[in-house]
């Protein structure tokens, strides 16, 4: 063989390149077959898909996030939170442990009332990372028992429930046969892609992560870069919290408990690389499935759910194993 | 007489996908002698260093170490068996001291198979005694100046008391009188019979202390010569193929008006730059000269706004430029090639387009606000095939290339912000001699185009060859502007020790 470059790939880069993707398909067919055809049901589809949705908030969320090289363990509680906050603007003004008995507020008021929370929550995370210089594994586990905190203090550790049907509709609606969570899921990531893919706030955030000082000289603002970073994802779970609620119909203290893991997990599968400036929206939504078809695929199959825990565990170090050998800082 | 070799590495193949990096290399090294490696950036010297460590797996071939094959699984394995090496690159660790970093994972024990720390430190001071560097076992790396770490990294290879020692580039960071250091302990190392494998770019070194020179080019061992056989242009034709005649291009310069001047700069850092005051004209080549920690780098990172300035001026094409931020300064016209390629050039994981673009992304966004990824991508092919970047595609990640590959891309981000003023921060750091003299033809354009560049170079032939001027400096102050004929060694480097 010559010295040369070789222009065509070899198999062994082009199986690197699509994992993501071949995990799932391949997981797919795995389960069509154990069930016979019947997880690729438009039924089954639908519930995968939902039950997943707020998920893909979260997934999308701190995906961004660890492109950036950063990391965000307060996405559970955050949601959690937010998932309060709308509730509690949004239940029945007749039913009299309501945290606003006796009021009731349009629609936009619980939607708005989560955005914000979230949004002010993500962007105090960033503040912390960007200019306190403290590391974002710190900064949000610091943040993430404040929400906790906050959320007992809201809703005096009771259950926000008796919300009303329109709230309710939000997310239990659908459009045909198409429900509206999923709907919701498709416009988020859309936004997300145009901004990761087609602006200059996006491109940042992979030059951030992937060579912070580089991205300096280069004339980035990186402390702002990181501030909005944290501040997207955080109106993503306030979306997240509002939508869950509203499917719930109500909110407590153990509303999306873990999600965090659930979500990190998820983009570590979809490709999104630990060591930072790598990832696609496609991997991200194409992780949180994959994390979702293994969960549900193993219910179907009726493996008690201690085994899905261990399972999960198994994968998550897997995807970060296989992503350390490719993208490893090293020369 | 048979001869008697320390090391024989035969045959060599070492393929990654795509890349024969290696191709029935060959390098034998006698004892007692000093063993130049040369070759272009990219020629396979690194990689036929990591194969004898073990870094790197060998496809083919055969490594003996005095007479006896071998095969290193580490850099541990080869310790053990007399092969050490000066990395290019520091690998200590800093927060803990000079002999926990010199002991690292060989600590002496006590009887109780803890770590004997009185051992520890008195060995260090003989071993440090030995090679004649008087700073103190018991003080952190991150106190010691760079020069004093790689000294340190010297010492560690000799406590060895290898038999073999391979040091790559080691002189990098070290000023002449450390580089003189260096070579009176290398000279003391071959007496005592080890055999020594030198890596370098700067020829005034290899000729100064090497025996015997092996030249690689394209992943090919051209062969091994005699030093006393070559001279410099025979050596330099041997490493790229073909003949250089020129080293330096030929430049006329058009001095136009002043488009930067600074006033009375002063760094927010005590043991920084003071009282700076110059002024850059169009159609200029400034050098800055100096020792290492002349604080040059800290000076244009000030100017271009990376860091903290305590008082002074700077004014840009007459405009004064208060509260810089490196996105302003772009925006004013400036460019900045940093000094360190790897943690503040490239962005690693990213491929040739996204790190060519990434400084000029604001000029390329539609009406919507989204970037025009086409134009991107052809702007940013235009720029790398002109200074000819050599890449499968521009799709490669950048970490893929070789260093002068990278370092072109770098250059072409920077071309691409359209800057009037360049900052080039040794821009040839680590760069093979034929990039070497493409980067020296492209400052000569930019500057017959009416631009002006600013370059840290403490390569003297580099400085005294480029530059129209040259400001040197001592210890934070301008020791003084040099001009036309009196540009020279000699002066550069009595203005360079002018306050020590």
């Amino acid at each position: 063989m010559e010295f040369k470059k070789i222009n065509n790939k070899s198999l062994k880069e082009i199986l690197s390149q699509y994992t993501t993707w071949l995990t799932f398909v391949g997981l797919l067919f795995v389960l069509s077959v154990l069930t016979q055809g019947s997880i690729l049901k438009w039924n089954s589809v639908r519930n995968l898909l939902i039950a997943e949705s707020v998920r893909s908030f979260a997934a999308l969320g701190v995906g961004m996030i660890i492109i950036t090289w950063g990391i965000d363990l307060s996405i559970g509680y955050v949601v959690c939170l937010t998932a309060s906050v709308a509730a509690s603007f949004a239940q029945n003004p007749a039913y009299t442990s309501a945290i606003y008995a006796g009021h009731s507020f349009p629609l936009i008021v619980p939607i708005l009332a989560a955005l914000v929370v979230g949004g002010l929550f993500g962007t105090f995370n960033g503040i912390l990372v960007a200019y306190g210089n403290i590391p974002p594994f710190i900064a949000t586990l610091g943040s993430m028992s404040i929400a906790k905190g906050l959320q007992l203090i809201y809703t005096r550790a009771a259950v926000v429930g008796s919300l009303n049907q329109n709230f309710k509709n939000i997310s239990q609606g659908s459009v045909g046969p198409i429900p509206n969570l999923i709907i919701y899921v498709a416009i988020a990531t859309f936004f997300i892609y145009l901004l990761l893919r087609h602006t200059r706030l996006g491109s940042n955030y992979y030059a951030i992560g992937g060579n912070k000082q580089a991205a300096l000289v280069s004339g980035i603002n990186v402390k702002l870069g990181l501030v909005s970073v944290y501040a997207i994802a955080g109106v993503l779970y306030g979306c997240g919290g509002a939508l869950l609620a509203s499917r719930l119909g109500l909110a407590n203290s153990l509303t999306a408990n873990g999600m965090e893991l659930d979500a990190i997990a998820a983009v570590t599968v979809g490709g999104v690389s630990q060591t930072g400036g790598v990832g696609k929206v496609s991997g991200i939504i194409v992780g949180v499935f994959t994390m979702g078809l293994i969960n549900y695929g193993m219910s179907f199959l009726g493996i008690d759910s201690y085994f899905q825990q261990l399972v999960k565990g198994f994968i998550i170090i897997g995807a970060v194993y296989f992503d350390m050998r490719k993208n490893a800082k090293m020369d | 007489m048979e001869e008697k070799f320390a090391l024989e590495m035969e045959n060599l193949v070492k393929v990654f996908p795509g890349v024969k990096a290696l191709d029935k290399v060959s390098l034998k090294v006698r004892p007692g002698t000093v063993h130049a490696l040369m070759g272009e950036n990219g020629a396979g010297k690194s990689t036929l260093m990591k194969c004898l460590f073990g870094m790197y797996k060998k496809d083919e071939g055969i490594i003996k170490i005095h007479g006896k094959e071998i095969h290193f699984m580490n850099s541990k394995d080869a310790l053990e068996n007399g092969v050490s090496m000066i990395h290019q690159e520091l690998f200590n660790i800093p927060e803990r001291t000079v002999s926990q970093n010199l002991w690292l994972g060989r600590e002496p024990l006590n009887k109780f198979r803890l770590i004997d720390h009185e051992k520890m430190v008195k060995e260090s001071k003989d071993v440090l005694k030995k090679v004649e560097f008087n700073f103190n076992p018991n003080s952190k790396m991150t106190s010691l100046s760079i020069s004093q770490q790689q000294g340190c990294e010297i010492a560690k290879a000799v406590s060895y008391n290898a038999s073999i020692v391979v040091m790559d580039e080691p002189s990098s960071s070290l000023t002449s009188n450390e580089v003189e250091h260096l070579f009176k302990i290398i000279r003391s190392l071959r007496e005592k019979n080890v055999a020594i494998i030198y890596i370098s770019h700067k020829m005034e070194e290899i000729f100064e202390i090497a025996d015997e020179i092996t030249v690689m080019r394209d992943g090919h061992s051209i062969g091994t010569y005699p030093c006393c056989d070559l001279d410099r242009d025979q050596l330099v034709s041997l490493m790229v193929g073909r003949e250089l005649t020129q080293r330096y291009p030929p430049r006329e310069s058009k001095i136009g008006e002043v488009c930067l001047k600074v006033d009375n700069l002063t760094s927010s850092s005590d043991r920084s730059f003071k009282d700076i005051s110059f002024q850059l004209r169009r159609g200029e080549i400034l050098g800055f000269g100096g020792l290492v920690g002349a604080q040059r780098t800290e000076l244009v990172e000030s100017i271009f706004g990376l860091r903290k300035i305590a008082s002074g001026t700077v004014e840009v094409h007459g405009k004064l430029f208060e509260k810089t931020t490196p996105g302003k300064s772009i925006d004013a016209g400036i460019g900045f090639i940093t000094e360190d390629r790897r943690s503040s050039g490239i962005i690693p994981l990213l491929d040739i387009t996204a790190n060519t673009t990434i400084a000029s992304l604001k000029k390329y966004k539609n009406k919507m606000g989204f970037l025009k990824h086409e134009e991107l991508r052809k702007k940013a092919k235009q720029y790398n095939d002109d200074l000819r970047t050599k890449t499968p595609t521009m799709e490669t990640t950048i970490r893929n290339l070789s260093g002068g590959n990278q370092q072109k891309v770098i250059v072409s981000r920077w071309l691409m912000t359209l800057p009037e003023i360049l900052i080039m921060d040794e821009p040839t750091r680590g760069i093979d001699v034929g990039a070497k003299y493409e980067i020296y033809m492209l400052m000569a354009e930019l500057v017959k185009q009416g631009k002006a560049i600013i370059m840290v170079s403490s390569e003297m032939p580099e400085l005294i060859g480029m530059s129209d001027r040259i400001m040197v400096m001592c210890a934070g102050k301008n020791a003084g502007i040099l001009e036309n004929k009196d540009i020279n060694q000699e002066n550069v480097m009595q203005l360079a020790a002018k306050f020590l």
